[in-house]
């Protein structure tokens, strides 16, 4: 243990803590406040801080008018299925880059590497007619199968790295037990690597829940749209419409913000099993 | 537990996705069409218009099932071009002025005029609704659902406690009142400037109420003397009455102020003037922020002649090339391009109707829609103007003058040089054009 | 952080070397204690694996390999790399949507209006301003918050939970609640300055392209601390605590301490996470464009939103070929970044 902290750097370390605590939560709270504030009082002067009225109205009209129900119902399909799927196709591909040497490994590392220096825009056009072939425009199925793609290479890398910390020993005692590489990879690594894949997938869950482009892209009706879409229509052409915006806004953080605040110990946890590496 | 809870969870997601694939456009087993239909100015409010009107379409044609499509405006576009591109996936859409040049020229939308030849609907239309529906070469890529035009909303009790009995006429008095209102720390603020997305709009139309005595009616931004309007001298009056509107009457941040920006101004009651389309009506009417009694719109303000310009815009209903049932989705045109849906979509959607009938519908006469009857009535003082807006250089000339006019409004460029560049820009392009 | 640290093998991918070198003898005599920590005891058996295993070229294995890659590399390929490839010969052509019916080869001529663009300038500057304004106070907060967070205190869990959020919220969204908070009439970064007495009157932030770069800076600040904090939190984890009693023991003060032993320690980790941070951070014209569009008169833009503005104006082939250019440009700086860090690790070992 390094010596003991100062009063005065105490001190000093809890101003930081708790200025940046108030900086990180303060824009949460100003959204959740503006969305309870009746629609006339956002535009209240002098601004109100703590509303007078609590209202629902905002909420209850996302409900209404649009069918926000079905928008979320569509991203937790999408993001859970996705991100899901990504995480257990990564982890084949990052076993065996953790595993083997082989020659094309680095260049399918780099590859990986590239794909996160693309600009989504570069490829929506032909990204639409391979889609329009394989009719899957309009179709959720398509989106996960895109989002899939989307979340590979920065799974692979990072669950790569859990595995290069899982002792060889623990699946090579498996496979002498008689199971073959597949069933050791599943039944001896997934336990130990718990901490690992749930921060995966936490990642992977997070990149398509907020994914806006290609959902505008690649989605038509009005039944297969995500809260991404559904929330750029708030900006519609008539006004900016900021009380609908907050209550959609708050909803849309919310799943994300519960799963990252419950998980965070987790994934801490489970980057530090892949982090230590040289 | 949790393995089987999870891949509970993942077949229960499964099946969803895999039952939800299941609205691709085309004919089904029983002779049932399915069509796709796409919007792109698209807001909630409209967009559940536009699902109604469509349900009694499909009540009327029980073989045809209409998808509709609304992406997000910002969006939409480059959506609507996408699938467009792709061939297939859209039927019926929305084609704009500014759009119709660039997609038919690009072979994406269909020629309707010998579908719509013994179309009854034409008889109710108006002229203008008529000619909209053609292009220079007498091809008809949409039929026109409703005219936008602009006219001033202003705050009936804020000029009165300004001291003013009566709105502004010209845009001389449009400085003045909303320069006697504007007191930024109070958070009130006199005019709602569109310094972004589509600020050349607005700074055209003064320029061409300037200059209103000597413009061509053909082509808005040349004079009857064939130079452009950017070159009279009427030109920089016009643009520094417009700068001086910025400086002493509007928000700061008006700078970057588009469409929903300056609507929002308005309606959640901090600005007093706002120069918009009568689609806005129906927007501030739903204000919570300031009740009906507070505002009014009065027809758009005039330059020192006491004449301006109309600058009519217009968007309507078209058939995709792509597309593989024509006939229905024509005829989804023309239901929406007659009877009661049209007027239902110009009333509700707040437009300038394309039908005859309006002229006798009390709904226009009163309130906020009087003042577009007056324009209309008056062609002498609110002359019609067509804006050069097919153009194939349009949306670049957008870009640069949008540009152009918040450099202007941050210091960086003057009313002289704007104009200058301008004037510059618009004779190359016609003599490249000849 | 592991994605970014594997991110470098490609130019580096057996070298066992590396900071952590000089510290494995006490790690591996250590293990067991800081094994107990959760896998963080690995890395020493690993090392000694990698020593004994032969590559033994067989066809099972090179069948294995091959079976267990298909998957990804058949998505990546499809669905990323296909269309990227694709949509690049667009750069190579007049490819304009507002006229297709000339879509002729025209060579270098979209790259050549790209660089003459008399925007591109302005672009490329804001976009080394983004970048680096992005990066710099990200790293050193995400530091401060991981050296201090690494340290159990009351309600540290709690802490945690709340601080990390908003990296679980898309850039879009983060544009519009700073939109919200800066705007200028009725936004409360305003309304709190004027109370404070800071300001006499409301700053436009939007409107001003020196301030609304700050605003833009400040949103993306609040957004990326978060990244930089949890992997740095987690690669301090893998530090032996012995290594903090040895300095402890040679009286070494803290700011010694943390120069001499955990920044090289994690140095590796935190070059890497500083790379992939880059690379996103010029891919993120979400934010941006979510606050203020490039806005006003274009000088908040950056080099990706700038290729979105392109593509509204239906250029397509300008748009690919920026597109192309910022693969490129991304490329090479990420070749030198790592062979940069390549060198120093062998020049230390």
């Amino acid at each position: 243990m390094i010596g003991k902290e100062s009063t005065a750097g105490r001190a000093a370390k809890f101003t930081f803590l708790g200025l940046w605590l108030v900086f990180t939560v303060f824009p949460l709270y100003w959204i959740t406040i503006t969305s309870l504030k009746a629609p006339g009082d956002i535009f209240a002067f002098p601004i109100a801080y703590w509303p007078e009225n609590f209202s629902l109205e905002n909420y209850s009209g996302l409900f209404g008018k649009a069918d926000f129900g079905v928008y979320l119902t569509n991203s937790l399909i999408i993001a859970t299925v996705a991100g899901a799927v990504a995480t257990v196709i990564s982890m084949l591909s990052a076993y065996v880059l953790a595993r083997f040497e082989f020659r094309t490994k680095s260049a399918l590392l780099m590859a990986a590497l590239v794909t996160q220096m693309i600009p989504t825009f570069i490829a929506l056009g032909p990204l639409y007619l391979l889609m329009t072939d394989l009719k899957m425009v309009d179709n959720r199925l398509g989106l996960i199968l895109v989002y899939i793609a989307v979340c590979i290479p920065f799974c692979t890398v990072m669950l790569r790295g859990f595995f290069e910390n899982i002792p060889d020993a623990l699946e090579e005692a498996a496979m002498i037990d008689g199971l073959s590489r597949f069933g050791a990879l599943f039944r001896v690594l997934l336990p130990v690597m718990r901490p690992g894949i749930v921060a995966a997938f936490i990642f992977n869950f997070v990149n398509c829940w907020n994914e806006l482009f290609l959902s505008v892209t690649l989605m038509n009706s009005d039944s297969n749209k995500t809260v991404p879409t559904a929330l750029n229509g708030f900006i519609s052409s008539f006004n900016i419409d900021w009380g609908s915006m907050s209550a959609a806004a708050v909803l849309t953080i919310l799943p994300t913000m519960l799963l990252f605040a419950f998980a965070s110990r987790h994934i801490v946890q489970g980057l530090t099993a892949g982090a230590v590496k040289g | 537990m949790r393995r089987r809870t999870a891949a509970l969870a993942l077949g229960t997601a499964a099946t969803m996705v895999l039952t939800g694939c299941s609205s691709m456009s085309g004919s089904g087993a029983d002779g049932t069409v399915t069509l796709n239909m796409v919007e792109s100015l698209t807001n909630p409010a409209r967009t559940d218009l536009l699902k109604g009107l469509i349900a009694d379409f499909e009540k009327q044609n029980p073989k045809i099932d209409v998808n509709l499509v609304s992406p997000p405006t910002e969006q939409a576009d480059q959506k609507i071009q996408q699938m467009l591109q792709s061939g297939s996936g859209v039927d019926t859409l929305e084609v704009r002025d500014t759009t119709v040049g660039p997609w038919s020229n690009n072979g994406w939308i269909y020629d309707m005029k010998t579908d719509l030849k013994s179309w009854k609907g034409w008889e109710a239309m108006t002229e203008n609704a008529v000619k909209a529906s053609e292009d220079a070469d007498g091809k008809t890529y949409f039929v026109p659902y409703g005219f936008y035009g602009l006219s001033v909303f202003y705050r009936k009790d804020l000029i009165e406690e300004a001291g003013f009995s009566k709105p502004p006429a010209t845009w001389d008095e449009l400085l003045e009142q909303a320069s006697a209102i504007h007191d930024p720390g109070k958070r009130k603020y006199g005019y709602a400037f569109r310094g972004g997305a589509n600020a050349q709009g607005n700074a055209t139309a003064v320029i061409e109420a300037y200059v209103a005595d000597e413009i061509d009616t053909a082509d808005g931004f040349k004079l009857k003397n064939g130079k452009t309007i950017f070159s009279a001298p009427e030109a920089l009056d016009a643009m520094q009455t417009y700068l001086k509107l910025f400086k002493d009457a509007s928000p700061k941040s008006s700078v970057s102020w588009g469409y929903p920006e300056m609507v929002e101004g308005f309606s959640n009651g901090s600005t007093a003037f706002l120069l918009q389309d009568p689609e806005v009506i129906a927007t501030v009417s739903e204000s919570k922020s300031i009740k009906k009694d507070q505002w009014s719109t009065a027809p758009l303000v005039a330059g020192p002649s006491g004449k301006t310009v109309q600058p009519l815009a217009t968007a309507g209903w078209g058939v995709a090339d792509g597309s593989k049932h024509k006939a229905e989705a024509v005829k989804l045109v023309e239901f929406l391009s007659e009877g009661e849906a049209s007027t239902s979509f110009t009333k509700k959607n707040s437009l300038v109707p394309i039908l005859k009938s309006a002229a006798e519908d009390p709904f226009y006469k009163t309130g906020p829609w009087s003042s577009y009857v007056t324009m209309t009535e008056n062609p002498d003082t609110y002359l019609n103007v067509s804006q050069p807006r097919g153009v194939a250089w349009w949306t670049e000339w957008q870009q640069k003058a949008d540009a152009d006019i918040q450099k202007m409004v941050l210091g960086k460029t003057t009313p002289k040089a704007l104009l200058a560049g301008w004037d510059t820009y618009w004779t190359e392009k016609r003599q490249q054009e000849n | 952080m592991s994605t970014a640290s594997e991110a470098t093998d490609p130019t580096n991918p057996t070298d066992p070397t590396g900071p952590k070198k000089a510290a494995k003898d006490t790690k591996a005599t250590t293990a067991t204690k800081t094994g107990a920590a959760g896998n963080g005891g690995a890395p020493p058996v690993r090392k000694v694996q990698q020593g004994r295993r032969k590559p033994e070229f067989t066809a099972r294995r090179g069948f294995l390999i091959a079976v267990f890659m298909a998957p990804a590399a058949i998505f990546v390929a499809v669905f990323t790399y296909y269309p990227m490839i694709a949509g690049s010969q667009m750069a190579f052509r007049h490819w304009n949507l507002s006229d297709l019916t000339d879509t002729s080869w025209v060579g270098l001529q979209n790259f050549h209006d790209v660089f003459a663009d008399p925007a591109w300038g302005t672009v490329l500057g804001n976009t080394g301003i983004w970048v680096i304004g992005s990066i710099v106070p990200q790293l050193v907060i995400g530091f401060a918050l991981a050296l201090w967070l690494r340290r159990r205190f009351p309600f540290r869990g709690l802490y945690q939970a709340l601080v990390f959020f908003p990296w679980a919220i898309s850039g879009f969204l983060i544009g519009i609640l700073f939109r919200w908070m800066f705007n200028s009439e009725f936004g409360v970064v305003n309304d709190l300055l004027q109370k404070a007495g800071l300001i006499n009157e409301p700053v436009a932030w939007l409107a001003d392209p020196d301030t609304a770069m700050f605003a833009v800076l400040v949103a993306n600040v609040w957004y990326g601390v978060t990244f930089f904090t949890i992997m740095i939190l987690a690669a301090l984890q893998s530090i032996p605590e012995e290594l903090y009693e040895a300095s402890a023991l040679d009286g070494a003060g803290k700011v010694r301490t943390l120069f001499q032993i955990t920044i090289p320690y994690i140095r590796v980790t935190l070059a890497l996470t500083v790379l992939l941070r880059i690379i996103w951070i010029f891919n993120f014209p979400d934010l941006i464009f979510g606050m203020t569009g490039g806005g006003p008169n274009n000088e908040t833009h950056i080099v990706t939103t700038w290729m979105i503005k392109i593509t509204q104006q239906g250029d397509y082939g300008r748009a690919s070929a920026l597109g192309l250019v910022i693969v490129a440009g991304l490329l090479l700086f990420a070749v030198f970044f790592l062979l940069a860090t390549r060198e120093k690790r062998e020049v230390r070992s």
